[in-house]
């Protein structure tokens, strides 16, 4: 496999308060393309502020982010948006789908800023709830649908676009187990038929078992990057 | 763009979508016709003819002028012809509703005002005969009157010696291709009132109101003003020339600068409207902070994320905006009819209608600016986070 993702001296540091918190501290990592990871840690370790790095939605005060070859660091506003658009799909805790727009309409959402035509989004949109098993809630909106069903709607539109990494903040963190499990398979489906990039941050050591690597941080460092052999292989 | 976004935010919560709508559509349809109002006051000024003065008593307005000014205005150079225009203020058969009358000089009125064009009867039959009269189309159509009705007036300021009416002959319908010359008016010979006055047969101040002078082509307004008014210096009366459009202009301020007082009505209503839709967009704008962070997140850019909500206001305010329009295109003639010759050619242009909708997105555009500002501004974590 090739490194998809490479973090060099990654710094975040943040003031609140008056109180500087450096959130990521000199994070070194490789990430291989095709792999799913778990990131794990303590809360305030720095998984989110890494996740939010890899995904372009936020800039280190120091060091690089390369991603596919690409410093994201070093691009402006509209070209770090682009490259989103055609290179990352995001599932959050909080399902994060457009309350006013059906489970359809919020996956073809990111097809907007594609070249397809009407006909085109609908039938890719289809596909991907197809997918997640969830073309028979397609037309109803996210306060119409169960926690497992908004993040598998989630999903799909993570997925729609076809982009090489996709990244999960805690996409289990409000679900019941089942509907995790569901989720979880799903996630795990995607990186092993598809070889889609997973990071996944999660604070459930379950969750982790799905991915092949787990990555551990502690108070903004990196500790250890651990791979399971049997989960990965699988 | 996400229209469809766009469009179900928009609808999000209905009650507000309806109400901020109707309140900009109350707004604009009072500014529609405040701004029509202005514009039918100043439609007189604006249209006023350059080659036309007016002379009137330096003192007054309602002071008459000696009838011998005539033909020494008619000697200064750079004067064509002339007319009296002397007001009658009668009453038509104690019926409601007011139009002014006039003792003119029949056989110049047309010359000095050739905007005015006989579409009914003629001006050689109004000259010929000095009861005759020529009456407006508006007035004609107003009162179902045709040629040859017979018009018995009542005035005060000119009681006939029998106690009876004035009796007009209409011999001819105009209409005026400008606003300069309504078309509610009555005008008849003076020589009929003058000679009347004289021979004690009637009652009444007996002078000129004013005099309408046209110039020769080419003539300076400006040379033939000074000319007259220094030919009057020394009495017995002394004399104001001024261009059409002043004296038009007169009327208007006679009325305590009407304009100025309906232009700020009009204004002070838009700033409420706009700080009202100020706030309702930047209530909007918050509860949409985590979709624009969601947007962000997907590939939209942050001049996407602000357009978003920039053009949902400007959908609120032109809808607002035509529903303005529409009230006012409805009311429109009713009004004109309500407000009748005193506010003559009261009617919603085409100019008005544009200046409304561009007010509308004027309106959408400072609404939606601070919300649209504050999206493109917002850190899509920071976004995120938000708790709505």
């Amino acid at each position: 496999m090739s490194t998809l993702i490479e973090l060099s001296g990654v710094s975040r540091i943040y003031t609140r308060g008056g109180e500087t918190v450096r959130a990521l501290d000199n994070a070194s990592l490789s990430i291989e393309e095709g792999g799913f990871y778990a990131f794990m840690g303590p809360s305030g370790s720095g998984k989110t502020t890494l996740l939010n790095l890899v995904g372009g939605l936020d800039r280190p005060d120091q060091g690089t982010v390369v991603v596919g070859g690409s410093s994201i660091d070093a691009m402006s506003g509209a070209e770090l948006a682009h490259w989103r658009a055609e290179n990352v799909g995001f599932v959050f805790q909080g399902f994060n789908l457009i309350p006013v727009l059906t489970a359809r309409e919020n996956v073809e959402l990111p097809l907007l800023l594609s070249p397809l035509s009407r006909k085109e989004r609908r039938e890719h949109a289809r596909n991907a709830l197809e997918l997640v098993d969830l073309t028979d809630r397609a037309d109803h909106r996210p306060s119409q649908l169960s926690g497992g069903q908004q993040q598998r709607a989630a999903i799909a539109r993570a997925i729609v676009s076809d982009p090489r990494l996709i990244l999960a903040d805690e996409p289990t963190g409000d679900l019941d187990r089942a509907s995790a499990d569901g989720v979880l398979d799903l996630l795990a489906k995607l990186n092993r038929t598809l070889g889609k990039t997973i990071l996944m941050v999660t604070h459930d050591p379950r969750a982790a078992d799905h991915a092949g690597f787990t990555v551990h941080l502690d108070k903004g460092r990196l500790e250890s990057v651990d791979e399971k052999v049997a989960a990965a292989g699988a | 763009m996400p229209l469809r976004l766009i469009f179900r935010n928009l609808l999000k919560h209905k009650l507000r979508f309806v109400l901020t709508v109707a309140a900009l559509g109350m707004a604009v349809f009072l500014v529609c016709v405040l701004r029509s109002l202005v514009v039918a006051l100043d439609a007189g000024v604006r249209a006023a003819k350059s080659d036309r003065l007016v002379v009137q008593s330096a003192v007054s307005l309602f002071v008459d002028l000696p009838l011998s000014y005539e033909t020494k205005i008619g000697s200064v150079d750079g004067v064509r012809t002339l007319t009296q225009f002397k007001y009658f203020g009668g009453t038509y058969q104690e019926e409601p509703g007011y139009f002014a009358q006039f003792g003119v000089d029949a056989g110049r009125l047309l010359e000095i005002y050739d905007e005015m064009e006989i579409v009914d009867g003629s001006q050689e039959e109004f000259a010929r005969h000095r009861t005759h009269c020529l009456i407006g189309k508006v007035l004609a159509e107003g009162r179902g009157w045709k040629v040859g009705q017979r018009v018995p007036l009542v005035s005060d300021m000119f009681p006939r010696a029998d106690g009876g009416p004035w009796e007009f002959t209409v011999a001819g319908i105009y209409r005026s291709r400008s606003s300069t010359v309504d078309e509610s008016t009555l005008f008849f010979h003076f020589d009929y009132l003058f000679e009347s006055v004289e021979s004690g047969s009637a009652e009444g101040p007996n002078g000129a109101g004013v005099y309408a002078v046209l110039l020769e082509p080419g003539a300076d307004p400006v040379a033939v003003m000074r000319d007259i008014d220094a030919m009057f210096q020394n009495g017995p009366q002394r004399v104001q020339t001024t261009t059409e459009a002043e004296f038009n202009a007169q009327f208007v301020t006679m009325m305590g600068n009407v304009p100025f007082f309906l232009s700020m009505i009009g204004g002070g209503v838009l700033a409420a409207i706009l700080l009202a839709v100020v706030n309702t967009m930047m209530l909007a704008g918050r509860e949409q902070t985590r979709d624009a962070g969601v947007l962000k997140s997907l590939g939209f850019t942050d001049g996407a994320v602000s357009g978003v909500l920039l053009t949902q206001s400007l959908i609120v305010c032109l809808l607002g905006g035509l529903l303005g329009v529409a009230a006012a295109l409805a009311v429109s003639e009713p009004l004109a009819a309500v407000l009748g010759p005193n506010v003559a050619g009261f009617a919603l242009t085409s100019e008005v209608i544009l200046q409304a909708l561009l007010i509308s997105l004027a309106l959408g555009l400072l609404a939606g600016l601070g919300p649209a500002v504050r999206a493109r501004r917002l850190e899509v974590v920071e976004a995120l986070r938000a708790e709505v």
